[in-house]
């Protein structure tokens, strides 16, 4: 028997936790390359750029290069390494940033998604989709243009200084002189003492008017105090407001002619030295090796340029580094390690180009906390042990409160069982806050979907996403993201229409979805409406009878809702074709199946030409729910309030039997009932719980002579179905906190969960909607009119696969 | 000879070694009806005296129920019904409540009486095939320390294991 692991298993266990940090951590800077990405489609469908977002997007997928690679994640940093050269060229200006492109990007993030999937083990490698983009990846990188040094070659400016820019600041320059700024030289003095506040002042000052392109040290007019930087500034202001703004006793400014232009320009020394650390070397001037097909050739000239420019041999005077803060360089690696804290950024100034990223890194790791949910768990049962605690406290109380010598004592006591209820009552919520997430996380998740099946598809749809910050239970937004991108698909596959056909019915050519979320009570509604075709209810009748799924009588006798209910039955689908979209049959029932299972409901409401809503309902928290405690053949089971519309005294009377069916009226509706004693078999078990001699049963209150009522019925009702379970006793109300039963028991059918009562007993959670489809399901029905004894043979069948298993 | 003789540290971590590979391992042993039975200690992560058990109707008959152990639900199982030894649950003084881990779920072992540890060496175990060809998989052995005692070695995680 292997059992003596010693340190080995604890080693592993540290490496799992290392893991588990890496795979968070990772997911986090996806979604926030995801929430990047979409930014920066929107201002590129807007025929903008934005430099600072490609920086973001660039520095994310480094950060990831560097993680994966820590924890040897090999294709995940493959992946990031062809994208990172990717985005140097797009920053750089290399490429342009085109749909292409963007579409390239959005697709990496989907497979970051799915790696990291695979590597939690939910699911394979995808190995095959890897290879594909990195070859179009590859495509991409051959198509480089040059960007036009040609703008820059028209200013006066000296070949040695082009020759030491870095590419990021030689773009920058292009880029600044194609949009028609002014070039301006400054000339600056400073005394090495006081050089590193004195620059920034500089920086401040010069930042309203425009950006600093470059500096570097002269070589001239210094000596062992001072130190002479030359600065090159792109600006829309005229020379004059410079120079009124920077102006000082050590600071000379004048404008860089182009070299058409008039007038003779003032000949520029050239700059003797620059720093040490050329930082060239940093960026990948390589095209990335993955083999692409060959593509056409303009871009070839570009990149022969880029090459020759930037190998340049580097004017051969060096200075040292201390005088000079680093250039611009492009981190090589980023601090952030597996639970480390990131390194503050060092506070040297530094130029504006390569400034945020340590200082974006610390703030995301600062203002969060990751928690595994199991944990706020294991709280939350401390929580329900204490309330064990006030329970003993109270009865505590109860035995001092009778002797009247400890008067004293016992209101001491009360005070103190008080505050502790209160502070109990606190720490409870305080703990389910924490398990709050905001549906923004999912949304976010959400947009990308849209983007890209609207891409697929070949229609022009704007997702209008209100009430992102609703909160909703961590575990639920997990769940919530396919049953919503189902709902997406749909909208966008079956509900928009394409833009001609908008375009004639006089609708607006760009089709809206729009995501609608807000608290209602303790539930969160969720709502996806698009302004679509709508679902006409005949093509849905037609599909239903063409697939057998209602008779010709069942049809004519739907009302409208019933027929949108259609659409929830496995298999149905109007399409006779599958697309990639939908049309497979499987969709809209596993959405209903899944916030089935969360505790919520879907409700469809559509009209034809105008639009479909869907609304999904949830439970806040899957953790708190109120319950009403009941009592049948002396076991007490928990009913979920949400789930109770009445509960009235039965009466053997009120019973009135229909085809071997027992059903009762109520309010003017026939509702079908259902003995739950009968229906959990439990006449043949003798009543109670077992015990141990010290922890006795509570025995049932007694009942005053003469009110005893026999039964009640809880009604129990999920969407519009409804079903009078009798019971014995109506115990009371309760919010409990619901935990879920071994996976040793998961087979059990129509118990959700349980939960503690006090007294250390465990309470029964019963699962309403299963068991309410249970009793109208028609074996159900004929399960409930089998003697006991066929039910025990039922159960021993189970016992004899449970052995063979 | 002087050479021949081990030098202390080596002799210590031989020790060590048998150990780590399962030569001497500590068994539970414990009675169900009239046998006495044996799990590694390893996966039992407590003994307790019964504490109120709820049934779970619909359950596997060997299910007694759950319960709650500060704060935690777990399922109390039969091992009497289990492995067909009686056909009802008792319940003395003496009964316990072994907690049973190593198959993701912590499942309460409900047993009649708990006897003591034994630190069981390679020679003190026989291989089951010694009761025939056919044993089912969760006994792997058959253990017999000095004193006379004759303990059937199980692991009962094939048993739960559930998916």
């Amino acid at each position: 028997m292997p059992e003596n692991q010693g340190g080995g298993g604890r080693g592993e266990s540290a490496g799992d936790k290392a893991r588990e940090e890496f795979f968070s951590e990772a997911q986090e800077i996806v979604d926030g390359l995801s929430r990047d990405l979409l930014a920066l489609d929107d201002v590129c469908r807007r025929g903008g750029s934005d430099a600072e977002l490609v920086n973001d997007v660039f520095r994310a997928v480094h950060t990831l290069k560097g993680l994966s690679g820590l924890f040897g994640a090999a294709m995940m940093s493959g992946l990031s390494h062809e994208l990172e050269n990717l985005l140097d060229d797009l920053r750089l200006g290399r490429i342009e940033l085109t749909p292409q492109v963007l579409d390239l990007l959005f697709q990496s993030v989907e497979l970051y998604g799915r790696i990291l999937a695979a590597a939690k083990g939910d699911a394979a490698e995808p190995a095959a989709e890897v290879k594909a983009l990195l070859a179009a990846l590859g495509q991409v990188a051959q198509q480089k243009g040059g960007g036009g040094g040609s703008v820059v070659a028209q200013y006066e400016l000296d070949p040695g200084l082009l020759g030491v820019l870095t590419e990021y600041e030689e773009h920058r320059l292009r880029t600044n002189l194609q949009a028609g700024l002014s070039l301006y030289r400054m000339r600056v003095q400073f005394q090495l003492s006081t050089i590193d506040s004195a620059l920034d002042e500089l920086k401040a000052r010069t930042r309203p008017h425009g950006e600093i392109i470059t500096f570097l040290p002269t070589g001239e007019g210094g000596d062992a105090e001072s130190v002479e930087l030359e600065i090159l500034v792109a600006s829309r202001a005229p020379l004059s407001t410079l120079q009124g703004a920077i102006a000082g006793p050590h600071i000379s400014i004048e404008e860089v002619r182009r070299r058409d232009g008039a007038g003779p320009a003032p000949s520029l020394p050239p700059p003797r030295q620059t720093t040490s650390d050329s930082p060239s070397s940093a960026f990948s001037l390589t095209p990335p090796t993955t083999a692409g097909e060959a593509y056409p050739m303009e871009a070839g000239t570009g990149m022969q340029q880029a090459i020759t420019r930037s190998s340049m041999p580097a004017p051969p005077l060096r200075v040292d580094d201390s005088i000079l803060p680093p250039i611009a360089t492009p981190p090589q690696h980023t601090q952030v390690g597996a639970g480390m804290p990131p390194v503050p950024p060092p506070p040297a100034p530094r130029p504006e180009a390569a400034k945020p990223e340590r200082e974006l890194t610390l703030r995301s790791v600062t203002q969060t906390v990751r928690v595994d949910i199991r944990k706020l768990d294991h709280l939350m049962n401390i929580v329900g042990e204490l309330a064990i605690v006030r329970g003993v406290m109270a009865k505590l109380e109860a035995r001092v409160r009778t002797d009247p010598e400890l008067r004293e004592l016992s209101s001491d006591i009360d005070r103190l069982h008080r505050s502790f209820d209160r502070h109990l009552a606190q720490m409870q919520n305080g703990i389910l806050e924490v398990r709050m997430v905001p549906l923004g996380q999912v949304f976010d998740k959400l947009a990308r979907i849209v983007r890209q099946i609207s891409r697929e598809h070949d229609k022009q749809v704007n997702l209008v996403i209100a009430g992102a910050e609703t909160e909703i239970d961590k575990l639920i937004v997990e769940e919530l993201s396919d049953p919503l991108m189902h709902m997406i698909r749909n909208a966008i596959d079956h509900g928009i229409e394409d833009r001609d056909e908008r375009m004639r019915v006089g609708k607006p050519p760009v089709g809206t979805i729009a995501l609608n979320a807000f608290q209602k009570g303790n539930h969160v509604v969720i709502e996806v409406e698009d302004d679509g075709r709508g679902m006409d209810p005949a093509v849905i009748v037609a599909a239903a009878l063409r697939r057998g799924m209602v008779s010709e009588n069942e049809a004519r006798e739907m009302s409208a809702k019933d027929v949108l209910g259609l659409v929830f039955t496995p298999g149905f689908t109007t399409k006779e074709e599958a697309t990639s979209l939908s049309g497979r049959g499987v969709g809209m029932d596993i959405v209903k199946t899944n916030i089935g299972a969360l505790g919520g409901v879907v409700d469809i409401s559509s009209e034809v030409g105008i639009g479909t809503k869907m609304t999904i309902t949830l439970p806040i928290t899957l953790a708190i729910i109120s319950v009403l405690i009941i009592e049948v053949s002396g076991r007490t089971f928990c009913m979920p309030l949400a789930s109770v519309e009445e509960a009235i005294v039965f009466d053997e009377s009120m019973v009135r039997t229909f085809e071997n069916r027992e059903v009762m009226t109520q309010r003017g509706q026939t509702v079908p009932l259902a003995r739950l004693a009968r229906v959990f078999q439990l006449e043949g078990y003798k009543p109670g719980v077992w015990v141990n001699e010290e922890a006795k049963t509570p025995k049932p209150p007694e009942v005053r002579p003469g009110q005893k009522p026999k039964a009640y019925v809880v009604i129990g009702a999920v969407a519009d179905r409804r079903v009078g379970f009798v019971v014995d006793r109506l115990i009371g109300q309760q919010d409990i906190v619901i935990k879920a039963l071994g996976k040793s028991l998961k087979k059990v059918r129509g118990i959700a969960g349980a939960t503690e009562l006090g007294d250390q007993r465990v309470g029964l959670v019963l699962d309403a909607a299963a068991l309410i489809h249970e009793v109208l399901a028609s074996q159900g029905e004929q399960r409930l009119q089998q003697g006991v004894g066929a039910l025990e043979t039922s159960r021993v069948a189970r016992l004899g696969q449970g052995d063979s298993a | 000879m002087k050479a021949l003789a081990p030098r202390k540290g080596e002799g210590r971590s031989a020790m060590q070694r048998a150990d780590e590979l399962g030569k001497r391992a500590e068994y539970l042993a414990f009675a169900l009806s009239t046998e006495t039975y044996a799990i590694t200690i390893a996966n039992i992560a407590e003994i307790l005296k019964p504490l109120p058990i709820t049934e779970v109707p619909r359950a596997d008959p060997e299910v007694v129920g759950v319960m709650s152990v500060r704060g935690r639900l777990v399922t109390v199982v039969d091992l009497k019904r289990r492995f067909k030894l009686a056909r009802t649950f008792t319940m003395d003084k003496k009964s316990r409540i072994l907690l049973f881990e190593g198959t993701g779920e912590t499942i309460g072992l409900l047993v009649d009486e708990v006897h003591q540890v034994y630190r069981l060496s390679e020679a003190e175990i026989e291989p089951p095939t010694v009761l025939g060809s056919e044993q089912p998989p969760y006994v792997i052995g058959i253990g017999r320390p000095l004193g006379g005692a004759v303990l059937m070695l199980l692991d009962l995680a094939p048993i739960f294991f559930v998916e």
